[in-house]
């Protein structure tokens, strides 16, 4: 699932033209470290959405990526 | 083909929208609270070319899962959408009834900003710089008698039209608004011959808004003919003035 992640990710770095990241950690900052402005993580949501059905800032914060892998294992 | 949501397909403009759609090469996913026959006659015509979905657009908490989880799912992409479907609720303004007001809200403005919600995601998805019509109304422009709380639906989604072009104009997506004058249809039935010629004397062309005229009009916009517009109000309209 992480590596799963790791594309979902670098898919929406790549569409902005970003360079890929090469490894994820749990205290990876969605903002501060990955770079995402909010269009980035609306993107992110629906590429989660479409992959792990649950729309991730559906209710509360999400700011790391150890917050999506909690989100996600929820289920 | 491209896929394009069109809400309150059954009859008046959006059925007159729908057909000019399919018959230009597109595929229209009608949301209707009801099927009329002239629907279902083109749904006969044209199978491979129209998709209907029956939702009723008061309950707008059941879009997300009725909508777009049972029914339109990831993999079809979607191009554009025509947010047509409305009702009209008039009346003087010291007659306001706050339970009709509150419906008409749902139908007009919210159901509205939720389809626009997840048709967005589903952009975004497939990185689609996809197209989005309101239809809004020349009342919001000129006022007129008893129209009060319609208009101020449509005003509504002028605005959120607006905020939407500047909002997702970066990746592609357009929205406009087209301000329809008074049209011939049910919606404005319960208007006298007298009513709507007074209606009709107020416009440069003395004449009710053609439907055709505003359902070719949302093909441009839907259209790559109009890929530098957005953030507009286009009054078809006859001339209101």
């Amino acid at each position: 699932m992480e590596n799963k992640l790791l594309e979902i990710i670098n898919t929406v770095l790549l569409n902005r033209g970003n360079e890929e990241l090469k490894d994820l950690t749990k205290n990876t900052q969605l903002r501060n470290d990955i770079g995402f402005d909010s269009l980035d993580l609306a993107e992110l949501t629906v590429r989660i959405e479409a992959e792990f059905g649950i729309d991730i800032f559906e209710d509360g914060i999400v700011l790391t990526v150890g917050d999506i892998i909690s989100k996600i294992t929820a289920i | 083909m491209k896929n394009i949501i069109v809400t309150g397909a059954s009859k008046g403009l959006g059925l007159c929208v729908t057909k000019h759609l399919i018959t230009n090469g597109y595929h229209v996913i009608a949301i209707n609270r009801t099927i009329s026959t002239n629907l279902k006659n083109l749904k006969k015509d044209y199978p491979e070319s129209l998709s209907i979905i029956m939702f009723d657009l008061a309950n707008v908490n059941q879009i997300h899962s009725d909508i777009f989880q049972k029914e339109l799912g990831f993999n079809r992409p979607i191009h554009g959408f025509i947010n047509n479907a409305a009702i009209a609720y008039d009346d003087i303004i010291s007659n306001l009834d706050y339970k009709k007001l509150e419906e008409m809200y749902r139908v007009n403005v919210y159901s509205p900003m939720i389809l626009t919600k997840y048709i967005i995601r589903h952009m975004l998805l497939h990185k689609i710089s996809g197209s989005i019509v309101h239809i809004s109304s020349i009342s919001a422009h000129t006022g007129y008698k008893g129209l009060a709380m319609y208009a101020s639906t449509k005003g509504a989604i002028e605005a959120f039209s607006l905020n939407t072009a500047r909002e997702w104009g970066e990746k592609g997506i357009r929205s406009n608004c087209i301000v329809a004058g008074f049209m011939e249809t049910e919606m404005s039935s319960e208007l006298d011959s007298q009513q709507k010629n007074r209606i009709y004397k107020r416009t440069c062309l003395k004449q009710p808004t053609s439907q055709d005229s505003v359902s070719k009009t949302a093909l441009f916009l839907l259209s790559d003919d109009s890929s530098s517009i957005t953030a507009q109000n286009l009054f078809v309209d006859s001339g209101t003035i």
